[in-house]
């Protein structure tokens, strides 16, 4: 078996922490950054011993915080739904609801791509490794995704 | 935009809390430098000196007891309380609990441990702890022992003293040995 070594968790916390943050607060706006962080290095934390590999571990983080930030938006959605629409709907976000509202109608995935790739504005590698998958693979979801925009007369 | 410290302690006792850690630490200033003090789910496994690098002592205790560590004065503050207790002269006994799994073999456990019924104001020689431990003529060895100790100041190594007179050698330096036996009275003329 082969002995992988891992950094202690907290240089990562240390290194990454506020640029996670920027990303928390771009995907699920400013005034829920903070939980989603904190929720998403709680996730990573718990997964962290069955890693197989040291590799890429700042993407890897990337990819926890957009899939918090992910499961975050559908909690609010839910509320949204059955607790106090107008509140929460008026809930002053920035210019990323613009975007969101934007991209809402597609699949997670896509919506993944595309935030990670006009959103934090990562290059098609950086996406693959934020996903998971192939730097093609991650160039032909948002290039898909960004077809099926179009195909709802939304992008150019 | 950083990560408030609030966040950073809810993280942690969040962690802590859910059983996810494999060790904590603090940071604590004393008279004798700032020094890092990590603690396992046993207790106390390391402590380490001013002079030590902080990303290298975390990296041996990750090695040992895995790399689940995160930070957390607040999770660590009977700990923290325990060592100022001691700088302060109020309470010197620092009845820890220890987590020797740093250690390496079996005698220099038992070196250690044996160690830890050393109190304050008290010193012993290499010798004199290698006859307790029932290894006479292990001297040398017991040097080994305490130059490597994982967990200085709680297991006292500082109070081990050369039988041929002075302080002898010290992990955070002979400076620091003096220091810390001066304070407890027991500074050797």
């Amino acid at each position: 078996m082969r002995t992988i070594v891992l950094p202690p968790f907290w240089s990562l916390v240390e290194a990454h922490g506020d640029e996670l943050l920027v990303h928390a607060r771009r995907l699920a706006g400013d005034a829920h950054g903070e939980d989603v962080v904190q929720e998403a290095l709680l996730r990573a934390l718990r997964a962290y011993p069955r890693l197989r590999h040291a590799d890429h571990l700042r993407a890897w983080l990337y990819r926890i915080t957009t899939t918090t930030a992910m499961d975050h938006h559908r909690r609010r959605a839910r509320e949204v739904l059955t607790d106090d629409p107008p509140a929460a709907a008026a809930e002053p976000d920035h210019y990323d609801d613009a975007f969101e509202e934007l991209i809402a109608g597609l699949p997670d995935t896509a919506q993944a791509a595309l935030r990670l790739r006009f959103v934090d504005d990562l290059d098609y590698a950086g996406v693959a490794h934020a996903l998971g998958i192939s730097p093609e693979a991650a160039r032909q979801r948002v290039s898909t995704a960004i077809r099926a925009l179009r195909a709802q007369g939304v992008a150019a | 935009m950083t990560l408030s410290q609030s966040l950073l302690d809810r993280l942690a006792s969040a962690a802590v809390a859910e059983g996810l850690a494999d060790a904590v630490y603090t940071r604590l200033p004393t008279p004798i430098g700032t020094l890092t003090v990590v603690q396992g789910p046993r207790g106390v496994v390391r402590v380490g000196f001013e002079r030590e690098p902080v990303d290298a002592l975390l990296a041996e205790v990750a090695a040992g007891l895995g790399p689940r560590i995160v930070a957390s004065d607040r999770e660590l503050a009977a700990t923290r309380a325990a060592l100022e207790a001691y700088f302060e002269g109020t309470d010197e006994t620092l009845e820890l609990p220890v987590d020797f799994s740093l250690v390496r073999s079996a005698f220099r456990r038992d070196a250690l441990e044996e160690l830890r019924h050393v109190g304050a104001g008290q010193v012993v020689t290499y010798g004199e702890l290698a006859r307790r431990i029932d290894h006479p003529r292990a001297a040398r060895a017991i040097g080994t022992a305490c130059a490597t100790n994982p967990v200085p100041i709680v297991v006292p190594c500082h109070r081990v003293l050369p039988g041929s007179g002075g302080v002898g050698n010290y992990g955070g330096g002979p400076e620091i040995k003096r220091r810390l036996l001066a304070h407890e009275g027991a500074l050797p003329a």
